[in-house]
């Protein structure tokens, strides 16, 4: 019998030929910085490493004094980092390490806006029934979800966390899915079986064990006031987001958002995946902004790889990036509506079609609509047909005078006005202190765009303004968001004018494929290929994050190297997850209705939220 | 001959079993409802440029009361399997169900602990499409075999004891073990 399931095929190499020196740690920071220093001279031997690794801060430090550091980073003048961007962790039970180490890391991701900074925080968990690290959760409001989504997939206790439930599995879950020692789990491929395998009997009638768990209220909610479920079949929580909403009257009181309906299992799937092969996985996380969770993965591992890309690769990814911004935020702008007005039937008409004359751009180059997986590691795809940039250029006409009329029909309405005016606020200390990003974040004032403030793929080349508001209110977010679309058209015209000649992927075969002409005279391009195609390449062992501005905010993905062809951890930072954080802050005092209206401004999309 | 020769104009005559079919077919109402990439396939499907209105179908219903036929767009989680199965229940019948893309129809490209594989383990499927995700012309195509499907039912096929055969009591609802301990052994 025929057996190819997933959980059989092997992708290493023949064990004779193993690699003794895989896996491997990622090596400790070298060197030292002027932020480094200061947190060595303050903390002294409880730093455990200190200093640069692949460009990146990081500060490894004993979980005794990681609250302090927090604090002191925090509110160091000279520091000043004000945010928590992401929490991740890393079971290091398969690495080569010590037995006096600590199994898990839990890995904190800071930044500083005023200073451009940032600066990641390695701290070992202290190992026992339960391995257990000190919460950042009274330093940073933004710890908070992160923290629970640690100990819900990867079994760390955050000591004095405010609310220790788990946030994506069902809370009857048996185990934490992410630690070395639980299988990726499914099902063997039934295709590969023939008919006479036993396993055709229990076909159609295999049902995975999870339990429905009798609804309880959630921590803080009393159920003196009227309690209500919305979600996670509502037509108005875009996706499947379920909302436990506390009421007084029409006052809302409190809201539990309970998240996981569509949890997919990214990062254990994609640790057991080749570097190439989790490309096409990160399409379908954020599935309105395909291109930017692409550029993002690529941009992670081509840091850890240390390969450069071609300046035309570069440009073409900066045009598909800002298409697909602009795709984003029309498809934002029809459902918002609809949600809003309730009637608003004609803006998802008019704006789809203006969505779907990118995404017919997006099929000529890549032949899909939605899930493109064109950028690729070391560039992209294919070049650009030659058809491309006349089209190109017909959208990008088009678009300014559609984004006007929508803005006609909306912007100075008094209906729209009034449904958005002072609706969700959200003070600029509490918009940096939750971690948000994007435009919750410059809707509350805080000037910062990934994309100008840390350029990454040539955006340094770029002349754009960043929109920002200061009024912290749903509409702020809405003018933001449509200013926005107009600067990707801005940006899209200068990477037109401005398009180099030359290669679109790199020519270093180690990590890109040969062209197809070439396997038919040169051997040494046959050899790269089934190398590429039967191992895929190997990544020099080392932890990276690398975030970029997706359409909704810092999408970010923390990648450790163990050396093999397989992340051994990898860990996606979705911006809506940390921006839905703010759901309850933003309608606490608003009405019911206006749920509604913060959910929609948020933009969340749930494939990136529960992952 | 035959009795339209007799009857006066305007008057045709077929059997009710059609007469409802037709009906049926040119006007179901799908439950809105999207689980993930495919639903934005499916919304656009909905929007001016595939315009499922040509269907009859464009009537997306919130509650599944009103709603005739469940479109599983997108991949179904451990935590929301149990929700799929207490909509699908919800419905009246006559109900079809349209498993969208891949991992609605087989899981997919998410072999792992998180995802059922393929939305036939907790509910009936009509029409399965491919697709990662499908394009809107592939989810029109699958309505089209929808229709047929429904031209050819009979009222027998619909009969009260055999439903009730296939129904499902509110307990076991709440968990998936319990459906499991009704399946046959």
């Amino acid at each position: 019998m025929l057996n190819v399931s997933p959980r059989h095929r092997e992708y290493e190499t023949l064990p004779g030929l193993n690699n003794p020196a895989i896996p491997a740690c990622a090596p400790l920071p070298q060197g030292e910085t002027e932020d480094t220093a200061r947190i060595v001279e303050r903390f002294g031997d409880d730093v455990l490493a200190a200093g640069l690794h692949l460009g990146q801060q990081i500060v490894h430090i004993r979980p005794e004094r990681l609250l302090e550091l927090a604090n002191f980073v925090r509110s160091d003048e000279k520091l000043a980092y004000e945010a928590l961007t992401d929490v991740s962790a890393i079971d290091r039970s398969q690495l080569p390490i010590d037995e006096s180490d600590a199994r898990f890391q839990t890995v904190y991701q800071l930044r500083s806006y005023t200073r451009k900074r940032h600066l990641m925080i390695v701290c070992p968990a202290e190992d026992g029934e339960q391995p257990s690290v000190p919460s950042l959760a009274p330093v940073f409001q933004g710890a908070i979800w992160p923290e629970r989504e640690v100990y819900d997939l990867m079994g760390i206790r955050f000591d004095g966390h405010p609310d220790p439930r788990r946030i994506l599995m069902p809370e009857n879950w048996p185990n934490h899915p992410l630690r070395k020692d639980m299988p990726v789990g499914g099902e063997p491929v039934p295709f590969s079986l023939t008919w006479e395998d036993p396993e055709f009997e229990t076909l159609g009638t295999q049902i995975l064990p999870a339990e429905s768990i009798a609804p309880t209220v959630p921590p803080g909610m009393s159920r003196e006031h009227m309690i209500v479920n919305m979600g996670p079949h509502h037509p108005s929580t875009h996706g499947v987001l379920r909302l436990v909403v506390e009421l007084d009257g029409e006052d809302v009181l409190g809201v539990d958002a309970d998240l996981g309906y569509l949890h997919s299992g990214f990062e254990k799937t994609g640790e057991n995946k080749r570097y190439k092969d989790f490309v096409y996985y990160t399409d379908r996380m954020d599935y309105l902004s395909a291109m930017s969770n692409n550029l993002g993965y690529c941009l992670a591992v081509e840091k850890l790889l240390g390969i450069d890309v071609p300046e035309r690769a570069q440009v073409i990814r900066v045009i598909m990036v800002e298409l697909q911004r602009i795709a984003s935020h029309l498809f934002w702008l029809s459902t918002h509506v609809l949600d809003i007005s309730g009637t608003g039937m004609s803006l998802l008409m008019y704006a789809t079609l203006e969505r779907e004359r990118i995404l017919d751009l997006f099929e000529m180059v890549a032949g899909a609509r939605l899930t493109i997986s064109y950028i690729r590691i070391g560039g992209v795809w294919k070049d650009l047909p030659s058809a491309f940039m006349p089209r190109l250029q017909d959208v990008i006409n088009i678009l300014p005078g559609k984004f006007d009329e929508y803005e006609a029909m909306l912007t100075a309405g008094p209906l729209w006005q009034e449904r958005l005016e002072g609706i969700g606020y959200l003070s600029r200390e509490d918009a940096i202190n939750m971690g948000l990003t994007g435009p919750m974040l410059r809707g509350s004032g805080v000037d910062w765009d990934l994309r100008r403030d840390m350029p990454y793929g040539g955006y340094e080349n770029y002349d754009f303004d960043v929109p920002i508001s200061t009024l912290g209110d749903c509409y702020g977010r809405y003018v933001i968001r449509m200013e926005e679309m107009r600067q990707s058209v801005r940006i899209i015209k200068q990477a037109m004018a401005n398009l180099p000649d030359g290669l679109y992927r790199t020519d270093n075969r180690k990590v890109s494929l040969p062209p197809r002409a070439e396997l038919d005279v040169s051997m040494e391009a046959l050899i790269h290929h089934f190398k590429l195609m039967t191992e895929g390449f190997q990544v020099p062992p080392g932890m990276v994050y690398h975030a970029i501005e997706a359409s909704k905010g810092e999408l970010g993905f923390f990648v450790y190297s163990d050396g093999s062809a397989k992340p051994y951890r990898l860990h996606v930072r979705g911006p809506s997850f940390n921006n839905l954080f703010a759901i309850s802050k933003m309608c606490r005092g608003n009405m019911l209705s206006d749920i509604v209206a913060n959910i929609g401004s948020i933009d969340i999309v749930l494939g990136e939220v529960d992952r | 001959m035959g009795l339209e020769d007799k009857l006066p104009e305007g008057i045709v005559t077929a059997k009710l079993e059609d007469l409802v079919n037709w009906s049926r077919e040119n006007s179901t109402w799908p439950l809105l409802f999207g689980l993930a990439c495919c639903a934005i396939e499916m919304i656009a499907t909905g929007t001016a440029r595939h315009d499922i209105a040509r269907y009859g179908s464009e009537l997306f219903r919130a509650s599944p009361r009103q709603a005739d036929l469940m479109i599983v767009s997108g991949r179904v989680s451990n935590k929301m399997a149990p929700v799929i199965k207490r909509l699908h229940d919800q419905m009246l019948e006559p109900k079809w169900v349209i498993a969208m893309g891949i991992c609605a129809s087989a899981g997919g490209p998410f072999n792992n602990y998180a995802i059922i594989q393929g939305v036939d383990k907790i509910i009936p499927v009509d029409v399965y499409v491919p697709g990662c995700p499908p394009r809107p012309e592939a989810l029109l195509y699958a309505m089209d075999k929808l229709r047929e499907k429904q031209g050819r039912e009979t009222f027998a096929m619909r009969r009260r004891d055999d439903l009730a055969a296939a129904m499902v009591a509110p307990a076991d609802i709440e968990s998936l073990t319990g459906l499991r301990k009704r399946q046959p052994a």
